[in-house]
């Protein structure tokens, strides 16, 4: 922060991609505690799973998530030493393998019952994933190209449109609403700080609430979504089939009450709690931490946005700004939905909880970001306001 | 080149930001307060419901005791043995098969089947294994390292008497729950509360790693004291199965003891019955050879056994109602006697038969018993006598008495499967005048009550009129075996005044002292009943032959009625059989044993003291008690003379007859010996009161008499004379005469008296 301070001869230098200005030390605090915490807990809601379904190996997935962990903090250190601007030039050609990968997972065998994976033999990875990377960059790309004809509707909608609905089309026939949800709240936001008119705005996302409305509640249109709805509003209705996971979701999570179980004492993993290790870890947390240890996490992540979007409130330029704005806001909306679906406030949906849940390429891929945003940071420390 | 980002971006970004942390992380927290502190409890109690698996210890089954606490069932710990296929080694099966079968007397294949099925984890090999065999499967287990054996605890219930009292019993399923008699009927008292053993369970079953366990014990159960004697019930089931034997009885036979004050069950059972230790194999030998005759697991076969064996559980006393034939007079007597329609000075004409609407009912004497006052016809059981006194009372009278005396409704015993009666309503009698329902009806023919039903009756009938309500169980213990409920004596209504009862009892005295009952008398007791020979008419019809029920029902002592006995013989094969010559002796037998047990002294009269001969046993080189506990035995006394340790003499002489009651002297010294006694005077007493002062001295009484039996005799000689010194022991002839100015001012007359009042009216 001392580098805030300097002299003003620099400001011209502003344009120049200098990198002796130190990163966002605060964000990367944040990002390794919220890291240490999410690989504490993983171990722990793991390790009774892992147990009797992994040939009595305890560590099957904390010992694989650290390794995903080391690769994924050495690349946020080495990709914030990189300039971000570079990836405007791979803008264009991200959306484009993106593409690819998804219209390829279609074609893929399904993976409990839905084309979401693609196996790499040692891993496997979600295009998705990747998808969400490709719309904040072109996103951010073409805001910062355009942000004068935002107002216009040819320059200020339709380019978005496209590029949201192609890749939500794809998602929704994986099927993988959850995504498609994330990536339209990612589109809205980056949107609305990139200065879209707010008049095509408001109708674009009206329409947008309303054809969710019809689908949602006209039967058929997505297989399940009335029954998904009534399972939400009373899971107890069948508690032994759809309304298992977000009961025992719920028994976890009130169990721990105010102070919790205690780390590593929660019963609801001994199998009650489906994949206590992927998107229901937060859970185990609540049972084992309490309302206090939930809520502190929860702060944590409140945070770790908070600065994120600080970081791209101080950038010097429009991309950096709406990259980190792109990144940080998948990284929130993904905590604020999963927490949602973990404690019943929304339906249930594939949603997993960033730096928490099993998942090695999503957990490099997000540690990469940060790097993305680590640095943006860099940048605009530079800059003096 | 890149600007920097404009004021209106930066101010929507902080909108958005303010939003997210507000809508997103905001809401979320508050959600968090919500389930987890505010409705916390609610989820927490429903995860601790699924995560605790609770296993159940049995309690401890209560003891059937009889009335003095003579054990009659009880429960035992024994062991269960198990296989645990997913952890038997594959080398061990045969091993296991063959010492397994060998021990515990399974099939050997069975075992092997049961070791294949690797998936599973318990698989009951054999419950109640006793003590002995369990030890020498644990004893394998160690030895020869066998995994996926063990035994675990099991409870087996005893019945230490065998086929004793079964059918009022009852028996346990495997389970330990009562399945028939007592053991159902009391199942909750007895089986007590299990307990639990709750601990903490993952989803699959298995125990969580931390340890959570809480145990809450159980609660054993009740022991029940019955109101049945464990003696009385053996002297009836005793007598009870020889007449099964001597008559071939088809149907079971029931006898039941009850005490005719309190309505208290002393003994009920039914002949054939079964084990109670192992209820499903059959006792009646013509079932088992009717049963021998099938091909074994046909389904004629598993038929057949299932409904034997249904039939041998039954309790015949309280669930199969009967035609209880002439024993039913009682009531239509006492009814009438009660409502005055008769009086004893009524008088009756027996022609052989009576002509009742278009029918002719015969009577069982076929020339007919002529003319009869009201007790005659009691003792005579004449049928067409019952006819007119039934017509005599009418419809109304007789159906009042008739419930009454509680046939028409259950009796409200303590025991499971007491059955419905059936018979003719009000208003069916009242369909037709004459009615041939009431006249058949009133000697016992035409419907149908249960054993239990018809000894509470006739209890009501001599008791003082008062209608029983009667049970089994008078005692309900608590675990530590303090008692938390005694059963009172629970009196229904009065069925007909003192007096009248009074009167059926002198009545049913005649039966047996002078008609047809004649075959339950005692020698020393006075012992009133009713025989009873009903035809199976339902089952005429159908049948070539027709089939009898005999019973008899009896009561003792006339004057204070103490005991009820009731027998009954279902389809005995016998031509011209009746209640009164089959019956009757088996009620007279079984009073033999139970009335000196309940401790009700026998009063002879002369003629009887006389008739109660006993032979002396050879006494010498006893020791004295040695001889004298052989002599009380016999009901003989014993004066011991002098102080020797050995009998060296006696008197009366081994293989001597005397009076039952009599003195034997035992002589243990030389001095004694040679002793003299001073014979007593017994001139002017009656001979009971010459025999009792007699004895008292250690003489033996002679009668010389021509008339004894008659009223007023007293002594008017005795040789040697009174004063005179005699051996003791030797014999004192009396002879007696009829006091001309007698009135009965003795003691020993009062009986004698009351039977000449009963006879003069």
């Amino acid at each position: 922060m001392r580098e805030l301070t300097t002299a003003p001869h620099k400001k011209k230098r502003v344009v120049s991609p200098i990198r002796t200005a130190p990163m966002d030390y605060t964000f990367l605090v944040l990002v390794l505690v919220i890291l240490t915490i999410g690989l504490i807990m993983l171990f722990s809601a793991s390790y009774a799973y892992a147990y009797y379904y992994m040939n009595q190996n305890s560590f099957h997935f904390i010992s694989r998530q650290l390794m995903f962990a080391v690769l994924g903090v050495a690349a946020m250190i080495v990709i914030s030493f990189i300039d971000y601007r570079i990836l405007r030039k791979f803008a264009w050609p991200l959306y484009g393998l993106a593409l690819v990968l998804l219209v390829i997972v279609l074609f893929l065998p399904e993976i409990n019952y839905v084309h979401r994976w693609i196996n790499l033999g040692f891993t496997t990875f979600q295009p998705s994933e990747l998808a969400k990377l490709a719309l904040v960059v072109l996103y951010a790309h073409l805001i910062t190209q355009n942000y004068d004809k935002m107002k216009t509707f040819r320059y200020g909608i339709v380019p978005f449109a496209v590029i949201l609905g192609s890749f939500a089309l794809l998602l929704v026939l994986e099927p993988h609403l959850s995504a498609t949800v994330l990536l339209c709240c990612i589109a809205a936001v980056m949107l609305i700080a990139g200065g879209i008119n707010m008049k095509w705005f408001t109708l674009a996302g009206a329409s947008a609430v309303g054809l969710l409305a019809v689908v949602a509640l006209i039967p058929g249109v997505i297989p399940y979504a009335a029954s998904r709805l009534s399972y939400w509003l009373d899971p107890f209705s069948d508690p032994l089939g759809k309304g298992f996971q977000t009961i025992q979701s719920l028994y976890a999570i009130g169990s721990g009450g105010v102070m919790g179980a205690g780390i590593g004492q929660s019963r609801q993993k001994y199998l009650y709690l489906p994949e206590p290790h992927n998107d229901f870890i937060f859970a185990v947390v609540c049972e084992e931490l309490g309302f206090v240890g939930a809520t502190c996490i929860i702060i944590l992540f409140a945070l770790l946005v908070w600065r994120g979007f600080h970081i791209a409130m101080k950038c010097k330029d429009r991309f950096g700004c709406m990259l980190a704005l792109g990144l940080i806001t998948q990284v929130g909306v993904q905590v604020i939905l999963n927490i949602a679906v973990v404690t019943n406030t929304i339906p249930n949906t594939g949603i997993s909880l960033p730096f928490f849940s099993y998942g090695g390429t999503a957990l490099v891929m997000l540690l990469a970001q940060m790097g993305v945003i680590l640095s943006v940071s860099r940048q605009s420390s530079v800059e003096k306001e | 080149m890149a600007q920097a980002p404009a004021a209106k971006m930066k101010f929507r970004i902080k909108v958005l930001m303010t939003l997210m942390m507000v809508i997103g992380f905001g809401v979320l927290i508050g959600r968090l307060f919500y389930l987890q502190v505010v409705t916390g409890d609610f989820y927490r109690q429903r995860a601790v419901d699924q995560q605790m698996v609770s296993t159940t210890v049995d309690a401890k089954r209560g003891t059937i005791y009889d009335r003095n606490m003579q054990p009659l069932a009880q429960s035992a710990t024994v062991s269960k043995a198990i296989l645990s296929p997913a952890q038997v080694k594959e080398e061990q099966v045969d091993l296991i098969a063959d010492s397994l079968s060998e021990i515990l007397d399974v099939d050997r294949q069975t075992i092997v089947d049961k070791c294949a099925n690797k998936d599973r984890y318990y698989e009951v090999v054999k419950t109640k294994v006793e003590q002995p065999q369990a030890d020498e499967i644990t004893r394998l287990i160690e030895e020869e390292g066998i995994s996926g054996v063990y035994m675990e605890e099991d409870v087996k219930r005893y019945y230490p008497y065998g086929n004793f009292a079964s059918t009022v019993l009852g028996f346990t399923n495997s389970d330990n729950v009562g399945a028939y008699g007592i053991e159902a009927y009391y199942n909750k008292t007895l089986s007590g509360t299990p307990g639990v053993v709750v601990t903490a369970k993952n989803s699959v079953g298995l125990d969580m790693p931390f340890s959570y366990q809480q145990m809450y014990e159980p609660q054993d159960g009740g022991s029940l004291v019955l109101t049945i004697d464990e003696v009385i019930q053996h002297f009836v089931e005793k007598h009870l199965e020889t007449g099964v034997v001597e008559h071939d009885v088809r149907n079971r036979a029931v006898g039941i003891v009850m005490d005719v004050q309190t309505g208290e069950v002393l003994a009920m059972a039914t002949k054939p019955d079964f084990d109670p230790n192992d209820p499903y194999t059959l006792l009646d030998e013509n079932k088992i050879a009717q049963l021998e005759e099938m091909t074994e697991g046909s389904e004629e076969y598993n038929q057949f056994l299932q409904e034997a064996q249904f039939e041998q559980w039954r309790n015949k006393a309280i669930s199969d109602p009967y035609e209880p034939g002439s024993v039913f007079k009682i009531v239509t007597a006492s009814g009438a006697l009660e409502s005055k329609t008769v009086s004893l000075n009524s008088t009756f004409y027996c022609s052989g038969s009576i002509q009742v609407a278009n029918r002719k009912i015969s009577c069982w004497k076929a020339g007919g018993h002529g003319a009869q006052n009201f007790a005659d016809i009691i003792k005579n059981s004449c049928n067409p006598g019952f006819i007119t006194v039934g017509q005599m009372e009418g419809p109304d009278i007789f159906y009042e008495y008739f419930d009454n005396f509680g046939l028409t409704e259950l009796t409200g015993i303590d025991l499971p499967g007491e059955a419905e009666s059936i018979y003719h309503s009000l208003s069916e009698f009242k369909a037709h005048d004459p009615s041939v329902e009431l006249a058949s009806s009133s000697f016992g023919q035409t419907f149908k009550v249960t054993p239990i039903q018809m000894i509470t009756a006739a209890s009501a009938a001599v008791n003082g009129g008062r209608l029983m309500q009667p049970y089994v169980v008078g005692q309900v213990l608590d675990a530590d075996g303090n008692v938390v409920k005694t059963t009172e004596p629970t009196v229904k209504r009065q069925v007909i005044s003192q007096e009248t009862s009074k009167q059926m009892a002198l009545l049913l005295e005649k039966v047996v002292t002078e008609g047809s009952g004649s075959r339950a008398a005692i020698p020393g007791y006075r012992i009133g009943g009713k025989t009873g020979t009903s035809e199976k008419i339902d089952q005429q019809e159908n049948g070539t032959t027709t089939e009898y029920v005999l019973s008899f029902m009896g009561f003792a002592p006339v004057d204070d009625p103490q005991v009820a006995v009731l027998v009954l013989l279902d389809e005995p094969q016998l031509n011209n059989g009746y209640g009164s010559t089959i019956a009757a002796p088996i009620v007279g037998a079984i009073l033999n044993d139970i009335l000196p047990y309940l401790g009700i002294e026998p009063e002879y009269t002369a003629e009887q003291a006389a008739d109660q001969e006993v032979q002396v046993p050879y006494l010498v080189n006893y020791t004295p008690h040695d001889a004298q506990s052989v002599l009380t035995g016999l009901g003989l006394k014993t004066r011991i003379m002098g102080e020797g340790g050995l009998v060296l003499k006696q008197i009366p002489g081994a293989a001597e007859k005397i009076p039952s009651g009599g003195t034997v002297i035992l002589y243990t010294d030389e001095a004694s010996a040679a002793a003299l006694t001073e014979v007593p005077a017994v001139t002017g007493l009656n001979p009971e009161q010459a025999n009792r002062m007699l004895l008292n001295s250690g003489f033996t009484l002679q009668i010389v008499s021509e008339d004894v039996e008659a009223q007023g005799t007293v002594a008017v000689s005795q040789e040697p004379a009174a004063g005179d010194l005699a051996e003791p022991g030797s014999v004192v002839t009396v002879t007696f005469a009829q006091r001309p100015e007698d009135t009965g001012q003795t003691a020993g007359e009062s009986e004698t008296s009351q039977t000449e009042q009963q006879t003069g009216q």
